[in-house]
């Protein structure tokens, strides 16, 4: 199976471009064997990778265009050559490995931690079942960057909009039952970008591994933000 | 508060006169299907309705705040540079506004006539 895949070192004086690579493809292959198999033909070929099984979120790369996790990935539906490129937006550090400073920054600055007003009881904060449901499609987000790096809004303004992935986070917290700081965590997300930025591309959710929608998310920090203000 | 204001607002402002326009859209739609007016004399009677005229005259008020939030939704997402960002949302402050006078003075000339 043909790959054709991102090389760029900046020590090298070279400009980035696209290697092809001849990959011997097994039962069930997915795209992180592939690049694996890939460095063992050249081993100067950089990528992160650890779990290997979708749930570290350090794999995300570009495949014909589209973001997703490399190991949960089969290549046996991809178009040939497959492309593999970094993700999008993020400066590169070497080949398909991108600098991701700025979307934890974002993600920080949800402070996505519980926050109490109350003093902490002895035992645990109870939370009811139709709480805790409310914060499926929430919780499992596993910080892979596949969102924030499709978004074209995250693209033109990473340091002013939050990208998708932080907002999710921020939406997590807000509907979260136990936490006691929905006006501070919504006062934080006014003005005309960090939350507003947003304008339902929705390409976010095409490519989030986790099925996750951050688009829906977005739409109730909004209509939460309104319900605050009327 | 202004913060909030320059974000929520203007999502708001987006939404809520889309739907004005959207509304708008389809009696006009409706309106030149079913009885357009044919001659200049129709005109002035339709809009002698002061119906008629308050409801061109939201619509027109919908559509600069709508062209409005849109334009500047392109400008803040397009140009980070902020004393470009400043002018050309001023010289799309002052054309819209030229834009609205202008239109205010045809749908109000007849009536003063
Ligand atoms: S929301 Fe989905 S795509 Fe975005 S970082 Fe989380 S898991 Fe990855």
């Amino acid at each position: 199976m043909k790959f054709r895949v991102y090389r760029y070192s900046p020590e090298s004086g070279l400009k980035p471009y696209m290697q092809e690579f001849v990959v011997e493809t097994t039962r069930g292959m997915m795209l992180r064997d592939a690049l694996l198999a890939i460095q063992e033909q050249d081993e100067s070929f950089a990528f992160r990778h650890s779990c290997g099984d979708g749930v570290c979120g350090s794999d995300s790369v570009n495949v014909n265009g589209l973001n997703m996790l490399a190991c949960t990935t089969p290549v046996a539906g991809l178009r040939q050559p497959v492309l593999v490129r970094p993700l999008p937006g993020r400066p590169v550090i070497r080949d398909l490995v991108v600098d991701m400073s700025q979307f934890y920054k974002q993600y920080r600055s949800v402070e996505p931690w519980l926050k109490r007003q109350d003093p902490l009881p002895e035992h645990e904060v109870h939370q009811s079942p139709e709480e805790r449901d409310k914060l499926d499609g929430l919780h499992e987000c596993i910080l892979c960057g596949c969102c924030s790096t499709a978004c074209p809004s995250f693209w033109w303004n990473p340091e002013k909009f939050l990208g998708p992935q932080a907002l999710l986070t921020a939406c997590r917290f807000l509907e979260d039952s136990r936490d006691q700081a929905a006006e501070e965590r919504l006062d934080a997300l006014a003005g005309p970008y960090k939350l507003f930025r947003c304008h339902s591309i929705m390409n976010c959710v095409e490519v989030c591994p986790k099925g996750l929608n951050p688009t829906k998310a977005i739409g109730r920090i909004k209509a939460k933000m309104l319900k605050g203000s009327l | 508060m202004s913060q909030g204001a320059s974000g929520l607002r203007a999502w708001l402002l987006q939404r809520a006169t889309a739907l004005y326009l959207a509304g708008y859209a389809v009696y006009l739609l409706l309106f030149f299907i079913l009885t357009p007016p044919r001659d200049y004399g129709a005109w002035i009677a339709w809009i002698d309705n002061p119906l008629h005229a308050v409801g061109l005259m939201l619509f027109l008020g919908a559509l600069l705040l709508h062209v409005w939030v849109g334009f500047r939704d392109v400008l803040l997402d397009y140009v980070p540079l902020f004393p470009l960002r400043l002018a050309l949302l001023a010289l799309l402050g002052f054309g819209l506004a030229a834009c609205g006078f202008w239109a205010l003075r045809i749908i109000m000339a007849p009536l003063l006539i």
